[in-house]
């Protein structure tokens, strides 16, 4: 078979992200961009001026090789066959990051704010480009279908997600690795061993096959499909079970995606406690990264909180696939087949949880960002550490501080911002990480925040290596989420029903409610 | 989205989930080391 479409498609995407760059880089689109911008600074000009042109050339001349090449069947054809399908779904998460969601705020920022709330609509339903780009990719696959040329190159969009979570790896420290590794082993060790019982407890209350059980009950309890597929030999699923059970997933998993924003919005949570609600509540590995940059688009410290407590979750697999095998066979005395629980666990384990691991410990190194980075070299006293006069606090910024001192309950942050009034500036890095807790705490006034984020970026630069990871991470991220929306179709959804849907449904909602409560009421800290 | 292509499934163009992982491994690490040396 050969896969490469003789498809102009390819060459006009290309055409078109070509013509996008050269409008924005020769200021013809400037009047458009200012209206996008809303009166602040537009966050993706740098972006406009670069990306469009890289990969408009890449896919001109790919294109013009899908045309007028000869094809032949063979491992070349398929693999360059995939890069339609690729450039599509990256076209929508241009168009959709660039103008839609900017277009939707504006929209939205024009109607005002809703009642009581004091925030707009759609910070309030979380429509950021994440989220657009999701639903963009539902409505293409469900209304429009995906085009030919494009189909083989969608399926590239988990590939996408997986290096993101392996490259998330290059942002952690040591530290903040430890402070929220210790939380996620006890959240996730509670819910993962909860939920899993739960389903088993209500499977057989309700007569469902113990194969059924116990493959619904490691998707439900761990990481959603890659779980359902490495318990399935153990409790021998039959195929129509491990599709009631990615349907069952699936369809749970996209309404978490979307509906958990909008509480965490409603709730006011901080980045901390909604990741860590996130990777508890949410049950597949995509949605968890789905909801939690729909929760913070532009910033990173939700998902990497929320990526956490999913990798912890993965890391509980094996744990998981041996408890089913010994339930299984305690069970089912007939079982004669035996299961080599090792193998299992050896051939099912996902390797891109290792890899993100690997680039952790690579990380810790200090190869990416060399040490002082962290420590910021504008610290210490005004005149030594190089430190702008003008960066210094205003008269009347440090007012506000002195009026919000009040508001604040812990003894670290309080030290922190009396020194920031006194001194105009923050003086160590442990005060540094104090005011930074304090923004995301979401305590002071905004006008307060805006104060102590300013302060914060005075001293602290982030280094260009992690600045550049980070955006590798948001493209590749919004790459695999669009080309996610473009494999949830309502016939995958329509795979639940019956007893799995229900008891799908009842685990999954007392999973999200408990653990929201859980990380409403223990959670204070941050990264 | 039915399985309609004789290589990978319908998920993935990759014919199992390690192969899908490996893969993912190494584009993180060319653009690890991409990043290391040219940023």
């Amino acid at each position: 078979m050969v896969y490469t479409k003789k498809s102009p498609a390819l060459l006009i995407m290309g055409i078109i992200m070509l013509a996008i760059w050269y409008l924005a880089d020769s200021g013809i689109l400037a009047p458009y961009i200012e209206h996008l911008a809303n009166g602040k600074k537009y966050k993706y000009g740098s972006e406009l001026s670069t990306l469009p042109l890289y990969f408009g050339v890449f896919s001109a001349i790919f294109g013009a090789w899908h045309i007028f090449g000869s094809h032949k069947e063979g491992a070349l054809d398929y693999y360059s066959s995939t890069v339609a399908g690729g450039i599509f779904i990256l076209l929508i998460a241009m168009l959709v990051r660039w103008f839609i969601a900017p277009e939707v705020a504006v929209i939205s920022t024009g109607m005002g704010k809703v009642g009581d709330t004091g925030k707009y609509i759609h910070k309030l339903l979380g429509l950021n480009y994440v989220v657009i780009g999701i639903v963009t990719g539902i409505v293409i696959v469900n209304v429009f279908r995906v085009p030919e040329w494009a189909q083989n190159g969608v399926r590239l969009s988990r590939l996408g997600l997986k290096t993101g979570v392996i490259l998330l790896g290059t942002l952690y420290s040591a530290a903040e690795l430890t402070n929220l590794g210790g939380l996620s082993i006890v959240m996730i060790g509670f819910f993962v061993l909860g939920s899993v019982g739960m389903v088993l407890w209500i499977g057989a209350r309700r007569k469902i096959p113990n194969s059924m059980g116990g493959v619904l009950s490691a998707g439900m309890g761990v990481c959603g499909v890659s779980a359902t597929v490495a318990s399935a030999p153990v409790v021998q699923a039959k195929s129509v079970e491990i599709a009631y059970t990615i349907g069952t997933i699936l369809l749970w998993g996209v309404g978490c995606m979307f509906v958990f924003p909008i509480i965490g919005n409603l709730l006011g949570m901080t980045h901390v406690q909604f990741g860590a609600w996130a990777g508890t509540g949410i049950l597949n590995s995509a949605q968890v990264a789905g909801a939690a940059l729909a929760y913070q688009p532009d910033g990173i410290e939700t998902l990497k909180v929320a990526e956490i407590f999913n990798i912890t979750r993965v890391l509980v697999l094996p744990i998981i696939v041996l408890w089913l095998a010994v339930w299984y066979v305690k069970r089912e005395e007939s079982v004669t087949e035996t299961v080599n629980v090792g193998r299992v666990v050896f051939e099912k384990f996902p390797v891109f949880v290792l890899g993100f691991i690997l680039l952790f410990a690579l990380s810790t190194t200090g190869m990416f960002a060399p040490a002082n980075h962290y420590k910021g070299k504008f610290f210490g006293n005004t005149a030594d550490s190089g430190f702008k006069e003008k960066n210094l606090l205003k008269p009347e910024q440090a007012t506000v501080l002195s009026g919000e001192l009040g508001k604040i309950q812990r003894e670290d942050r309080k030290a922190a911002v009396t020194a920031l009034i006194q001194n105009g500036k923050i003086m160590s890095i442990e005060h540094d990480d104090a005011v930074r807790g304090l923004v995301n705490a979401k305590i002071l006034s905004k006008d307060a925040n805006k104060v102590l984020k300013k302060s914060h970026k005075a001293v602290r630069h982030t280094a260009k290596k992690i600045k550049s990871f980070r955006k590798w991470i948001t493209w590749l991220f919004a790459f695999g989420l669009v080309g996610l929306g473009m494999q949830i179709t309502v016939g995958a959804m329509k795979q639940a029903g019956g007893q799995p849907a229900v008891i799908g449904g009842i685990v999954g909602f007392t999973k999200a409610a408990l653990s929201l409560v859980v990380v409403m009421l223990l959670i204070q800290t941050t990264i | 989205m039915e399985n309609k292509f004789d290589r990978g499934s319908a998920l993935s163009i990759f014919g199992s989930d390690r192969r899908e992982d490996f893969m993912a491994l190494i584009f993180a690490l060319i653009i690890a080391f991409g990043v290391f040396f040219f940023v």
